[in-house]
């Protein structure tokens, strides 16, 4: 613990005691019959704003089925999701849609941009989306992000034109222009090389520890959610592990055991 | 391969629905061809040797007054013999005009009770000069039964007679609208357009035939088996230059088909690219992934023209018999399916999609089969016009243009033909850089009107240059051919009405034929008709014209020359003209001078004759003052609202001038209104359904492209993008790509119009100026708008139906 404690340590996010999400009684079947299957069996969770919280498993856990309900992206089958103290079940279409524009930022693990809009274009595409007037705030905001991000001098380039990483931090540019109350990142470094996926895990950190951010990660890697304040383990749609600033070998045991 | 291909046609038969609509609607259009042709050929065939049947000879190209000759010897021969043919004359019932133009066909009933070809339907065969028999279909379409009278012939000519019968007339070449008795018909028969004169001597044939031929060698007689024949292929030749002129459309349709097909397959292999490559990693040879997706476009080809087969002959088959329930009078007969047209149809529609599929295939599978192995970056097929392609493109403008011009200034119509070929060409092989170019012009206006759906529109509009260009190309011929047949027609239209104008400046004259005059009540009357514009009472006197008899004759004032749509010549007379009009004169002699007679003041006066202006004869006003002190209103001129329904305006008018002459170019003018208007409507509707595939072809793109974007439209989902606005998104790419094939369509089509009005219109008239239907044109812009709007439904359906995480979790 203590050798890992050095880069998972934080104590100013504990001071946020409510919850930026929580989830009650969640399941999610696909498909019926003898076809069925249940990738969330009943889920209770909370997540604490302010944190950085990683969803670990193996493919078919349930985890990025999880990320989709937790975002609105999906209709749960059964159970309650509450984000930013909305429930979101009570939602139709169109106003979900506004809440995940108003109040959610997203990271994918590819298909992240717009082919066609340039990386400045992409960035202030959810504010444009929501009708909001791109004024001297918001332009200032997305400088400070391309900034820190270090792709200021790219915003002019298409997608194509930029780099595994750079297309990255370009959809993290993105996801936090707007000040959502929660991103959301689905293996956000899934296709990168190594060393593209510490900057994009280590500005994700920044962005909790620095600007207050909550970031809520889908990951298999380990390395990745190393990088994380708290993180649960799915195993065939049940949360198997909560573990809170988790060293490597806590995180290979709590896989293990439930492959085991 | 095989269970490659297997597979492959079972996934993706929906993506092929588009392809296979268009070979669909192509292959119908033939066979829908095909049986109206048919019809048509069996209607003009079915009864051609009726008025034969009985005779042994036909002598036909003889003048009229020969084929009065040719009776008289019949009946000193002892032969029998009757006419064939009909005069062009006016005929009306209650005030109505049967036939069109203002004439109907009058034919004769043979006295020769073996040579009557019609058969009666009700009543008898007329025997009187003053009875008729008409034709029933005319019968029908006119509520004419036995008993009513009909008025035939204008002035002096002018009689009534009844109506003693009906009759069918089975022979599609030689019938009339009404038969008059022989002995009646032989009166006009100077004026009769004659087929020929079936003649039954004694004697064999052969021995009629040299002695008929000696005695009239200038025309031309046969027995009855050739003549027959000679009309069967004359009947033929009429349909089958329809079918052709059916047949271009249908390629005009064939073409657009071809477009679209070539798209969708290019669009379906550039989706399965990766499947091509992945085929080629696991050991396919380039010729065995060619042939399976060749085998898959022939099946496609089969499946679809088999279809096509069936919705032809369903649609021909049903819209012959609507015709002949509706339309009795178009004298169609039964359609047959053909088989050498069932087989070309069915030809045609595999060999073209087959030959539609050939480049996009061998396009496909140039992919490397490394291809596969790298990351899916999604796919962004930027494809921009090659230097060769802009090359060959500015070169086809160049030298289309120059063709035209050179068609201009030497009025050549195939110069003219090949000149918009090429343009038109040309443009098409631009469509890459022009298309996505104008798209580009516009979007700072779709970004304001439509905000962010707008600019995600005009991005993905122009993403994928070449498709766009190939999927506008088809639109853009079919609306290039409508703008320039509407422009083209408008011109001619305009054209016409000058010459109208000229030919016929009066749109009604009023002249009184009994008493002292026209009543004021008339004059009144007809000038309070909504219809009338403006109208002119003309001062005149009753005279009495050596060799003539009482003629009105009036002097046109200054306020009656304004009426006229023309100066009118006839209208100006010297002081010592009278214009007399033909109606009036006795035997068609035009006397070089004649002497008019008020009240015993007398003058002679020089004799110009012409037609158009009603009864009355036209002097100038110092020549009317001379002749009589008293004058009263003996005409009145009327200008009228062209818009009208000259029908319904001619007959309140008649009624309002009981008594009086009424002398009308309204029906004229409505008959070339209406077939101008009829050929309008043929072009439009047979060059719609180029439309209507072209329109197909834009829904294919879009629904293609939802397909291909499926994880994009779901990550501006997630990001925040409502059902609403992806909607909206795929209506305006659609709108904005329909709109743009519409605006350098309509750009050709009037180029064109232009230079065709000037190649072929400028030897015919001495001004030919350009109209712009601009009503109409921007008419064809909405429908292409619209028609867009509904192309991108089903893809936006599609598109909308995904949830955010689905599209996203897509492989």
């Amino acid at each position: 613990m203590n050798q890992t404690s050095a880069h998972t340590r934080t104590t100013t996010a504990r001071v946020h005691a409510e919850n930026a999400a929580s989830a009650r009684g969640l399941t999610k079947v696909y498909g019926s019959g003898s076809a069925e299957v249940h990738a969330l069996r009943g889920i209770d969770l909370d997540l604490p704003a302010g944190r950085y919280t990683a969803i670990m498993g193996p493919s078919g856990s349930g985890k990025s089925t999880l990320m989709h309900c937790l975002a609105g992206l999906d209709q749960p089958t059964s159970g309650q999701v509450i984000v930013a103290g909305c429930r979101l079940e009570s939602l139709d279409d169109t106003a979900l849609t506004r809440f995940r524009r108003d109040h959610l930022g997203f990271i994918f693990q590819a298909f992240n941009l717009l082919p066609t809009l340039t990386a400045g274009q992409n960035i202030l595409l959810p504010l444009e989306l929501a009708g909001r007037r791109i004024g001297a705030t918001e332009r200032r905001r997305m400088a400070d992000v391309v900034e820190v991000l270090g792709i200021a001098d790219r915003t002019g380039h298409l997608p194509s034109e930029l780099s595994g990483g750079q297309q990255q931090r370009v959809a993290i540019a993105r996801a936090l222009v707007a000040r959502p109350q929660i991103v959301f990142a689905d293996e956000p470094t899934g296709n990168l090389d190594s060393t593209a996926s510490a900057e994009v895990l280590d500005f994700l950190r920044r962005s909790v520890r620095e600007l207050g951010q909550t970031v809520v990660m889908v990951t298999h890697e380990l390395d990745a959610a190393a990088y994380a304040d708290d993180v649960l383990v799915l195993t065939d749609g049940q949360i198997s592990a909560h573990l809170t600033d988790p060293n490597r070998d806590q995180l290979v045991d709590a896989l293990r055991r439930k492959v085991a | 391969m095989r269970t490659v291909l297997r597979a492959s046609l079972r996934h993706h038969t929906r993506r092929f629905v588009a392809a296979a609509l268009a070979v669909v609607i192509g292959v119908a259009f033939i066979v829908t061809t095909s049986a109206l042709s048919s019809a048509a050929r069996n209607g003009m065939v079915s009864g051609i040797d009726a008025p034969y049947r009985n005779a042994d000879v036909v002598i036909s190209e003889v003048e009229g007054h020969e084929a009065g000759d040719l009776l008289d010897q019949a009946e000193r021969d002892g032969a029998r013999a009757a006419v064939l043919g009909w005069i062009r004359v006016q005929v009306s019932v209650n005030g109505r005009h049967l036939g069109d133009a203002d004439a109907a066909d009058v034919g004769a009933v043979a006295d020769e009770v073996d040579l009557r070809w019609q058969q009666l339907e009700d009543g008898r065969f007329p025997e009187a000069d003053d009875e008729v028999a008409v034709d029933n279909l005319a019968a029908k379409s006119n509520d004419i039964a036995v008993g009513d009278v009909l008025t035939i012939g204008r002035g002096a000519d002018q009689h009534t007679a009844t109506v003693v019968g009906t009759l069918a007339s089975p022979s599609a070449m030689v019938w009339s609208t009404v038969y008059v008795t022989e002995h009646r018909f032989r009166a006009w028969l100077d004026q009769a357009f004659v087929t020929g004169v079936v003649w039954a001597g004694t004697g064999s044939t052969a021995k009629q035939l040299t002695s008929l031929r000696a005695a009239h060698p200038d025309a031309v007689v046969l027995s009855v088996d050739e003549h027959v024949d000679q009309e069967l292929s004359r009947a033929t030749q009429g349909v089958d230059m329809i079918a052709i002129m059916l047949l271009i459309f249908v390629a005009i349709a064939l073409l657009t088909s071809a477009m679209v097909i070539a798209n969708t397959f290019s669009i379906l292999f550039a989706q399965r690219s990766r499947d091509f490559a992945l085929l080629r990693c696991v050991g396919a040879t380039r010729r065995q992934v060619l042939r399976s997706i060749r085998v898959e476009a022939f099946a496609l080809g089969l499946a679809a023209s088999g279809v096509g087969l069936v919705v032809g002959t369903g649609i021909g088959h049903a819209v012959v018999a609507l015709i002949r329930q509706l339309a009795p009078g178009a004298r169609l007969g039964v359609a047959e399916p053909s088989l050498p047209w069932y087989v070309g149809a069915f030809a045609t529609g595999v060999v073209l999609t087959f030959a539609a599929a050939w480049f996009p295939t061998r396009r496909a599978v140039r992919v490397s089969p490394l291809a596969a192995l790298r990351p899916d970056t999604g796919i962004d097929a930027r494809s921009t016009a090659g230097r060769l392609q802009l090359t060959l493109g500015v070169l086809l403008v160049a030298g289309g243009v120059a063709a035209l011009a050179g068609a201009v200034v030497a009025t050549d119509v195939v110069l003219m033909v090949l000149g918009g070929a090429a343009t038109s060409v040309g443009v098409v092989v631009l469509g890459p850089t022009i298309v996505p170019a104008l798209i580009r012009a516009i979007a700072p206006l779709t970004g304001q009107l439509f905000g962010p759906a707008g600019r995600v529109a005009t991005g993905n509009a122009v993403r994928n240059p070449r498709r766009t260009a190939a999927t506008t190309a088809a639109l853009l011929v079919g609306v290039t051919l409508t703008t320039a047949v509407l422009t083209g027609l408008a011109s001619t239209r305009s054209t016409l009405d000058d010459e109208m104008n000229l030919d016929h400046p009066i749109d009604v004259a009023i002249t009184a034929t009994e008493g002292t005059g026209l009543d004021k009540a008339v004059v009144t009357a007809t000038a309070a008709l909504p219809e009338v514009e403006r109208s002119a009472a003309l001062p005149g006197v009753v005279a009495q014209i050596a060799g003539i008899g009482e003629v009105r004759v009036v002097a046109p004032t200054e306020e009656a020359r304004s009426v006229l749509r023309d100066e009118g010549l006839f209208a100006t007379p010297s002081n010592r003209e009278i214009h007399l009009p033909y109606s009036v004169l006795v035997d068609d002699v035009v006397p070089r001078r004649v002497e008019v007679d008020v009240d015993g003041v007398r003058r002679t006066l020089r004799v110009a004759t012409g037609s158009d202006w009603g009864e009355a004869g036209v002097v100038s006003s110092a020549t009317l003052s001379a002749l009589g002190a008293e004058v009263s209103t003996q005409a009145v001129w009327l200008r009228t609202d062209l818009g009208a329904d000259a029908d319904d305006l001619e007959a309140q008018i008649g009624a309002l001038a009981q008594g009086a002459d009424v002398a009308s170019a309204l029906q004229e003018r409505a008959f070339v209104d209406l077939q101008i208007d009829v050929l309008t409507g043929a072009v439009l509707g047979l060059l719609g359904i180029a439309i209507v595939i072209a329109l197909i072809g834009i829904g294919n793109t879009l629904g293609l492209s939802v397909l291909e974007r499926a994880r994009e439209n779901a990550l501006l989902r997630a990001l925040g993008l409502t059902r609403g606005q992806l909607r909206s998104t795929l209506a305006i790419e659609a709108m904005l790509l329909a709109l743009v094939a519409t605006a350098i369509g309509t750009v050709l089509g009037v180029s064109f119009a232009w230079v065709g009005v000037n190649a072929m219109l400028a030897d015919l008239v001495e001004e030919a100026p350009l109209t712009v239907p601009l009503g109409q044109l921007v008419l064809v812009t909405m429908v292409s708008a619209v028609a867009g709007l509904l192309a991108s439904v089903l893809p936006t359906r599609r598109a909308a139906r995904i949830s955010p995480a689905a599209g996203l979790s897509l492989p």
